[in-house]
């Protein structure tokens, strides 16, 4: 089995993965980061969603070894070290963006990358960002509220 | 009640923060397939291809002797160590009287396969990989045959048959109200307008696929598992596995990605994945593909009907007829029959004062995948059939539908009010709800934005739908055990189940309004059938059963732990108050926290347990009122504005109820604008098998929603006051968005604009448009 070597949430990591592994599987399986969920398995529902060199993929797309040496975080490298929540954390949870959760850390990770990218989107921005995440429980109302909330909140801390 | 309660920041009525959500946003819950013991093995299954068919042979022999697998199962197998079918569905009867004969459903395909996707062997190996390639290399030998997808071709005379006991395709009928009454009512109207529904079929799409682990705790096997009703899934799991009994069974389920009916039933797949793990006495591990969840998970809804109601001149309706085929499946689910069969009809009059009403079900074998629970389960088809007809009705006499309603409304001198199908609803002010629906949707102002629609050239429609529907799945009794720690915790202890909808929030609201603690002291423990088994959650029932036993059982503890103070302080417990965890001798400085009370128990803790009954269902109602643009050109629908004003009675958790509605309504405007399941006609195959193919509403979709609670008419039947939420949003939504969009058809001129027929895709529309409305619904 080839030996990969990279970063997964700011920790260099080296694990031997077989050349048809997925990042989504090297991830809830050697790593152990079952954060990042398996909801469709084609690319369509949104819910692997993590950064690959800080732009968002689809876990379930992405092979094990195209993140050889590149920096991967997933939705438990998004709160500081101390415990404190990321911004879109803490908006998702003010703004109750969220229900049963599965599809959760697909639509932070989707946000983060969108708000990196854009500090300030629009919310014609923030739904076209969103469109390869699907939710069944929130009707994405108080989604694109908490991504909202997450902006403002960034760039009051900011100014 | 002897127990103060303190209005409290975290306490019910207050907007709060979940409970649920620090570990959910982090990536911290713990869903089924987060739990990977490292000897785990791995199960797939291998499916029919075809709809139906005569299995020759599956041949096992090849997949056994590749690289890492332990065991491949056919039926052939499972029927020699004794497992039985899956417990079928009983309690109706056929035309003639005797009671329904369904398919046995074998947990692997035994002789006749009879739906595309059906499970006919298993391979177990120690990884996914492994097991997949061996799942490719078993042979399954099937002779197809004809088969039947729609329940209208199924009844067809010298229709292929799917189970000799349901002749003609027929399981089951029911019917339900006074057809002599009914027929006396069509005769004396001056109005009778009929109209052919769709109810299509639909995928219930929880984003967690279905998943289970199994495994051996020493003698006992675990069963942990995404599941509404883990109570049910041990009961039914006894019922099929051999030598297995109710002690020597534990289910468990940790977070839930989200239920709406779909995780009450017990699958096929999970017997398979308990036998093999009792077998081989190893963890077994499977989430379905997104694929498999399309093939076996229930589907909902599948109902199609022809429906008549007679009014009098004046638009006063006289009575209600409907005549429906349900499209059960190939082995249908005991929820599936009766959601048609019974339970959708008892709000076929819904909120209106209808005197006579009769209601024809009939339960349709096809090849397909079964019918089960999905959100609404049985009241959106019958919602959604009397409101197309009122709005057909209106139109008809030429009154405005609003005012139609408003004649026919229940009034609150009425109730309790029994209705024509002999439902008796306690409560409910519904002309109330419809003036403050029209007040939020701007009934009165229409003309203005029409105008501006049409001036944009773009057509515009409204439409308003009052309704109610019946929450509890008339399981009305919960208990909830206590444990107070000496480490500072209420442990409260429900069998009702979590499943994203956030009731553990609303059940520690409940607890802190009596206990005043912080809500980190309080712990909500559900999903363990060693330590409280009951119903489960389904029906909207949880709030207003688990909730009032959580209310019931903190009471009991405050009670009893006063007691347990009066000996410690040597007072009269008589003279003794609690508030906020501290127990306090009236007057003086001696007092115990409840805590250190615990820790002076010989135990360490304090028990208590509880319990309540409401004596009937409730019945939440609202008003909502829509408006949609369609574009002519293209037939796109486009929602601009919905207003809803809700009464599910006392609302204990004001964020997550709106959050229920509103989301429940983007579910109820995926059936009318984009969901369906669908079935080659020829060959049984799905063709909606992924979500490429299957539409589920997107994030571009309506957001804007305005929704009210109404909190003054407080449910009189259990002891919070409280109706359920959690389908009230689904219902309401679909006649709203497809009202409104007939509306909108018939302003363009659209003569016949009720025939069509959900999902109003631009197709559809368009096609409607050019007054193409495809083939009747009744051949």
């Amino acid at each position: 089995m080839p030996l990969l070597n990279l970063t997964v949430n700011g920790r260099a990591v080296a694990v031997a993965a077989e050349p048809q592994t997925l990042l989504l599987e090297l991830l809830r399986g050697p790593l152990a980061l079952t954060g990042t969920h398996q909801g469709c398995d084609t690319a369509q529902c949104g819910a692997c969603t993590v950064l690959l060199d800080g732009a968002s993929v689809k876990a379930c797309s992405v092979l094990a070894m195209q993140a050889q040496g590149r920096n991967v975080t997933t939705i438990e490298g998004l709160a500081q070290a101390d415990g404190t929540l990321h911004p879109l954390q803490e908006a998702f949870i003010a703004c109750h963006g969220l229900q049963c959760g599965f599809c959760t850390p697909g639509m932070v990770m989707t946000a983060a990358c969108l708000l990196k990218l854009q500090p300030q989107p629009s919310e014609a921005d923030i739904v076209q960002a969103l469109e390869g995440n699907l939710c069944r429980c929130t009707g994405y109302v108080n989604i694109v509220a908490a991504v909202q909330r997450a902006a403002q909140a960034t760039s009051e801390v900011g100014a | 009640m002897s127990v103060v309660l303190a209005p409290a920041r975290f306490g019910s009525g207050q907007a709060v923060r979940r409970v649920e959500d620090p570990a959910l946003v982090q990536g911290l819950g713990r869903f089924t397939d987060d739990v990977a013991p490292n000897d785990a093995l791995f199960i797939k299954f291998v499916r029919s291809a075809h709809a139906h068919g005569t299995l020759l042979r599956v041949d096992a022999e090849a997949a056994r002797a590749m690289p890492g697998v332990l065991a491949v199962y056919t039926g052939a197998d499972l029927v020699a160590a004794g497992v039985k079918p899956l417990p079928a569905a009983a309690g109706f009867k056929q035309g003639n009287g005797v009671a329904m004969d369904p398919p046995p459903k074998h947990a692997l395909g035994v002789g006749v396969v009879r739906c595309v996707g059906e499970c006919v062997a298993a391979v177990v190996a120690t990884s996914r990989e492994a097991a997949r390639a061996a799942a490719d290399a078993v042979g399954v030998d099937i002779e197809p045959l004809p088969c039947v997808v729609s329940a209208t071709a199924a009844v067809l005379p010298g229709a292929v048959q799917v189970w000799p006991g349901a002749p003609g395709n027929v399981l089951a009928q029911m019917h339900q109200g006074d057809a002599a009454a009914t027929e006396a009512a069509f005769q004396q109207a001056t109005c009778r307008v009929t109209l052919d529904v769709v109810n299509q079929r639909l995928a219930p799409s929880t984003m967690e696929p279905r998943s289970v682990l199994a495994y051996m705790d020493g003698q006992r096997l675990t069963m942990r598992l995404s599941s509404q009703m883990p109570t049910g899934v041990r009961a039914g799991l006894v019922a099929t596995l051999p030598g297995q009994t109710l002690d020597s069974i534990r289910v468990l389920v940790g977070d839930v990605g989200g239920g709406f009916g779909m995780k009450t039933a017990l699958y096929p797949e999970d017997v398979v994945i308990a036998f093999a793990a009792l077998q081989l006495q190893r963890p077994v591990k499977w989430q379905a593909e997104r694929l498999e969840d399309f093939l076996t998970a229930v589907h909902g809804r599948d109902l199609v009907s022809r429906a008549e109601l007679a009014l009098d001149a004046c638009g006063k309706v006289l009575g209600l007829r409907v005549h429906s085929l349900a499209n059960v499946g190939a082995c249908p689910t005991g929820a599936g029959v009766a959601i048609q069969l019974l339970i959708g009809p008892w709000v076929s009059t819904s909120v209106y004062d209808i005197p006579a009403a009769s209601v024809t079900v009939k339960a349709v074998l096809t090849h397909t995948a079964a019918t089960g629970a999905y959100r609404g389960a049985g009241r959106p088809e019958a919602i959604y059939t009397i409101e197309r007809l009122l709005d057909q009705a209106a139109r008809e006499l030429n009154i405005d539908p609003a005012e139609l309603r408003r004649r026919n409304l229940v009034r609150p001198e009425q109730m309790p009010y029994r209705n024509a199908m002999t439902q008796v609803y306690d409560s409910g002010n519904f002309e109330s709800m419809l003036n403050q629906g029209l007040a939020l949707g701007d009934w009165a102002g229409y003309a203005a934005r029409q105008a501006a629609s049409s001036a944009a050239g773009r057509l515009r429609g409204r439409s308003v739908t009052t309704f109610l529907e019946w929450t509890g799945g008339n399981a009305l009794e919960e208990s909830v055990a206590v444990r107070v720690t000496a480490d500072g915790y209420v442990e409260l202890t429900s069998a009702t189940m979590a499943m994203g909808q956030g009731i553990a929030t609303s059940y520690v609201q409940l607890a802190v309004d009596v206990l005043g603690l912080p809500p980190e002291r309080i712990r909500i423990l559900q999903g363990d059938t060693d330590r409280a088994n009951g119903f489960g959650s389904a029906g909207s029932r949880s709030l207003f059963t688990g909730g009032a036993a959580m209310r019931a059982a903190a009471v009991a503890t405050v009670n009893h732990a006063k007691d347990l103070a009066a000996q410690a302080l040597e007072a009269p417990a008589g003279d003794i108050d609690y508030a906020a965890g501290r127990f306090q001798v009236v007057g003086t400085d001696l007092g115990i926290g409840l805590f250190d009370l615990a820790a002076r128990q010989s135990a360490g803790v304090i028990t208590a347990q509880a319990g309540a009954k409401a004596s009937a269902p409730t019945w939440p109602n609202a008003c909502h009122v829509c408006e949609v643009e369609v574009d002519a050109a293209t037939g796109s629908v486009e929602i601009v504005s919905y207003a809803s004003v809700n009464d599910i009675g006392r609302v204990v958790s004001p964020a997550i109820v709106r959050g229920q509605v509103e989301g429940g309504a983007v579910q109820g405007i995926g059936q009318a604008l984009c969901e369906r399941i669908a079935y080659d006609a020829e060959s049984g195959q799905l063709l909606s098998a992924s979500y490429m193919d299957y539409a589920l509403p997107n994030v571009d979709g309506f957001r804007a929603f305005k929704t009210v609670f109404d909190e003054s008419v407080p449910c009189l039947t259990n002891s919070l006051g409280a109706k359920g939420v959690g389908e009230l949003g689904t219902i309401g939504a679909t006649p709203a968005v497809v009202n409104a969009v007939v509306d909108a058809l018939v302003s363009a001129g659209v003569a016949d604009a009720a025939k069509v027929q959900m999902p109003l895709t631009p197709e559809t529309i368009w096609r409607a448009l050019q007054g193409d409305f495809g083939a009747p619904v009744f051949v």
